[in-house]
């Protein structure tokens, strides 16, 4: 009898925590919910905030006149607020860097994945990663310092600051994402197809140009689509040295006029606005048009991206999103207008050397074509492929040995721990650096537990389905947005809004948000590399989602995390552009006493130093070689951890 | 063997990392005869084919000594240019691989890297090739659809008239079969049996029953031995080794 009361007591009992842990992992699970969700919010809320102060001048000039209107003179007496000449300097530095950059990152993407050998591979890769990494306003830097210069001196011209700096410049910065996106795309091709193209005794050339790089045509051009979106959002280094005039080059094809992008023109004037008045309302205008413009650059290479992805996994799902016959039957409408257009060029614009030197070259192609063997083909097409990561080594090494040679001289233990002096001449740059150290590590702070909530909700708690789509969309949305765009809404939403002022922690949030789409991918993959099966164990065993979750799935991708919390954190501590209104000043004696007084920042510094200071020419380099060290030292931990774990899985 | 040989091997040895891959094999393969090669998985049997084509090269850390003549040249001396050997030794692979293009493109690929650009000729060697491999009058009206819409067998005699289509005197065939159902195994192993005519083949197999229709040869493999060659009825019926023998009659496998 008693027994039988205990047996039926525990029953009750086992009851209510069974009713309390399913309460529990309710709760859980909405907690999770909220955090994945909150992307989608602050994409809606980025967009309301963008149209909320850029509606009056929709209203005022119209959008026909704003978009096409041929001045943009905001602070005339009669000011007149036409972006045409922006929207035409932007597509035009744009097309430059294209120009510039596809075939070099294609020719580098063929060596990597095809012809380096294993060793040359792991020196490339990193190479190509550290490309990646230095921040923009270093490039910027560069490019005034060195770039401009060799401009000016070769083209003889009354300065650099041109429209072919701007577009070499961001050629150079596109070049690592479009260099691995197609290195991928290549190296995912099926080995079958090579094997079977090779079997028959086609040239490893042959198998190149007509077997792997059409096979992976849509990567490729997912590759570009993606380097153009890094082009056209950028803002400091192109700020820095396209000249920044507000007109179309005259005539169209000067590649040495300076030229005005949409984002530079934020990067200028947002900080002299009055707030509230026309102009302010004219550059959320212009927010609005970029952010429209990248976001449907940015989705287009996700979609492609994505389909390609879920194509390879069901070999079903082969048929691409643009079909392949379309790219082809596409091609050689592409050759006969790039030729147009070349003749046209040497025709019109060219000097006389250059178009004779192009019709030698084009007449020796015309005679060699069907006299030189297949082999010969191949020598040169390698030595082309060769020369092009030649290139991009080269570019690397030249940024690095400029900004450390010069740099070096600079450093010192007061240059380390002493405030600046005379506008930062003289003197140190400590604020700078524990303001970005603040900045970053507040807001990574933030970003972490967000980003962290909302990849385990999307990799545990759900299916594929509305919701996933729809939160996925809002974390691709916020990855393809522009820095200077997260910059004016968080000037506009928390530093006007809610108030808060130029802070510290405004400056947080505009960073944390900026990195919430890296935490989440990379904690989203390194959770999808834990085997289902261990999953499968746990739940077996009797233990709830939540048990599992932070128990069995979550302890073996740390590593996956962190290396992603890192990589985030150096991407964070080389932005200027949101934090330039958010968060920063130039010049401060003191570190910060709280959340709420604005810091110093070393690529603002940095920023203020190269454009607005002359003669601190030791202290700029100074500031550059500390910040350029800071970010790749992130990027060396994350990179270190991520090979130490790998290695270590594979046992 | 008495047959002219097309394909020898002399002392042939081949390290894969550490692993000793194939141990001082020495075969003679017979000119348009079919020659079978089976054993259990793991044994070398495919390795030995992709040395025919030295598709071998492709693997990093792979070391061969010994010697390979096609028609009497050894296709490891310097002089040797892999692209004419590969044209010479056509391969069909395991897995079906037609290229993501259209079925004429995947046939004329051969063909054009090879110099040829006239239409006319290359529509003429398109026919003939798919007509060699039992596939036109399936594929004639849709010649310019994607090559990935087949179904698996097609896609096998795709990748068969796209090897015919460089004319080779020797096809090496991987386990052709191994992804097919029995009714495209049926037309492929037909088509074998016509090929012989005018080429040299070397088939690998697991399936012994395929080895005892099609071949007229046969050698088992062994742990990277060649542990028996010689006509396939005498394989099959007398073999000469024991372990042969063990294998045939299913005792291990």
């Amino acid at each position: 009898m008693k027994s039988g009361n205990n047996a039926e007591q525990d029953s009750v009992d086992s009851f209510c925590t069974a009713r309390a842990s399913l309460l529990k992992e309710q709760v859980i699970k909405t907690v999770f919910f909220c955090t994945a969700f909150l992307a989608v919010i602050v994409v809606i809320f980025i967009l309301l905030f963008l149209l909320r102060d850029g509606y009056p001048i929709f209203g005022e000039v119209g959008v026909i006149p704003f978009l096409f209107g041929m001045t943009w003179a905001p602070t005339a007496m009669e000011p007149l607020f036409g972006i045409f000449p922006l929207i035409v300097g932007t597509l035009l530095v744009t097309l430059g860097a294209m120009v510039f950059a596809v075939p070099l990152s294609i020719g580098c993407a063929i060596y990597i994945s095809e012809l380096a050998s294993p060793r040359v591979k792991q020196a490339l890769k990193p190479a190509i990663e550290l490309l990646a990494g230095i921040p923009s306003v270093v490039y910027g830097f560069f490019g005034l310092i060195v770039l401009t210069n060799f401009i000016r001196v070769t083209f003889d011209v009354s300065s650099g600051e041109t429209w072919l700096a701007a577009s070499l410049l961001l050629g150079v910065m596109a070049l690592p994402t479009i260099i691995s996106v197609s290195e991928d795309a290549i190296s995912s091709v099926p080995h079958e197809y090579k094997e079977g193209s090779l079997a028959i005794g086609a040239t490893r050339w042959q198998t190149i140009s007509r077997v792997l790089v059409p096979a992976a045509l849509s990567g490729i051009a997912a590759a570009v689509i993606l380097g153009i979106g890094r082009v056209v959002g950028e803002t400091m280094a192109v700020l820095m040295v396209a000249g920044n005039a507000g007109i179309i080059p005259e005539p169209l094809w000067n590649i040495l006029s300076p030229v005005r992008t949409l984002t530079a023109t934020l990067g200028i004037e947002m900080g002299e606005v009055s707030i509230g008045s026309e102009h302010y309302s004219a550059l959320f205008g212009i927010a609005v048009v970029l952010l429209v413009i990248t976001l449907v650059i940015n989705l287009s290479a996700v979609a492609i991206l994505r389909h390609l992805k879920q194509g390879r996994t069901s070999a079903s799902a082969r048929k691409p999103l643009i079909p392949q016959t379309m790219i082809e039957s596409l091609i050689p409408f592409a050759k006969a207008a790039g030729l147009v257009l070349v003749l046209l060029f040497l025709l019109i614009a060219a000097p006389w050397w250059l178009t004779a030197l192009a019709l030698l070259a084009g007449g020796i192609w015309y005679y060699a074509k069907d006299r030189v063997s297949e082999k010969h083909i191949q020598t040169i097409a390698f030595c082309l492929v060769g020369l092009a990561a030649l290139i991009v080594l080269a570019i690397l090494v030249i940024i690095l040995q400029d900004i450390v040679i010069n740099g070096l001289p600079a450093i010192s233990w007061e240059f380390l721990t002493q405030p600046p002096k005379d506008l930062g001449r003289a003197g140190g740059i400590f604020p700078a650096i524990v303001g970005t150290l603040y900045l970053v590590l507040g807001a990574i702070a933030i970003a972490l537990p967000l980003g962290v909530g909302a990849a385990i909700y999307l990799v545990e708690y759900t299916r594929e389905g509305r919701i996933t789509k729809v939160i996925r969309s809002g974390v691709d949305l916020l990855n393809g947005t522009p820095s200077i765009v997260f910059g004016l809404f968080g000037f506009a939403f928390i530093v006007l809004y809610l108030n808060v002022g130029v802070s510290l922690l405004a400056g947080q949030i505009t960073l944390a948000l900026m990195v919430l789409p890296t935490v989440i991918r990379t904690t989203e993959e390194s959770l999808k590399n834990i085997p289902q099966s261990l999953r499968e164990g746990s739940l077996a065993l009797g233990a709830t989602r939540w048990q599992t979750i932070s128990r069995v799935v979550i302890p073996p991708a740390v590593p996956g995390i962190v290396t992603g919390a890192i990589l985030s954190i150096g991407r964070a501590a080389g932005e200027t552009a949101p934090i330039m209104f958010t968060a920063v000043v130039f010049s401060s004696r003191f570190l910060p006493d709280s959340i709420f007084e604005p810091v110093m920042a070393l690529p603002y510094h940095l920023f203020i130093l190269a454009t607005n200071v002359p003669g601190s020419s030791t202290n700029k380099y100074g500031t550059a070689l500390v910040l350029l060290l800071l970010v790749i030292g992130f990027y060396a931990v994350a990179i270190v951890i991520r090979t130490h774990f790998r290695n270590k899985t594979r046992g | 063997m008495s047959e002219p040989a097309i394909i020898s091997t002399q002392n042939l040895n081949l390290w894969y990392h550490e692993k000793h891959a194939l141990q001082s094999v020495s075969i003679k393969v017979p000119k348009n005869r079919v020659t079978a090669l089976i054993g259990p998985s793991g044994c070398g049997k495919s390795t030995l084919l992709r040395c025919f084509n030295r598709l071998n090269d492709l693997i990093d850390h792979v070391k061969i000594t010994g010697e390979i003549t096609l028609d009497d040249e050894n296709i490891h001396a310097p002089s040797t240019d892999v692209v004419t050997l590969r044209k010479k030794v056509g391969m069909v692979f395991q897995k079906p691989n037609p290229f993501p293009k259209s079925i004429w493109e995947n046939v004329a690929y051969g063909p054009q890297v090879h110099g040829i650009r006239n239409k006319a000729e290359l529509d003429r060697i398109v026919e003939e090739s798919l007509r060699h491999a039992a596939l036109w009058d399936e594929v004639k009206d849709r010649l310019h659809d994607s090559a990935l819409g087949l179904s698996g067998g097609q896609q096998q005699r795709l990748c068969i008239a796209r090897t015919l289509a460089v004319n080779p005197e020797v096809i090496l065939m991987d386990e052709p079969c191994s992804a097919l159902d029995p009714i495209a195994t049926a037309k492929i192993e037909n088509l074998i049996e016509l090929l012989k005519k005018e080429y040299t083949v070397i088939i690998v197999t697991h399936n012994m029953q395929q080895a005892a229709r099609v071949s007229d040869y046969t050698g088992f493999m062994y742990l990277g031995k060649l542990i028996e060659c010689g006509k396939t009825a005498q394989i099959f019926e007398h073999p000469k080794e024991e372990l042969t023998e063990n294998y045939i009659t299913g005792r291990f496998g």
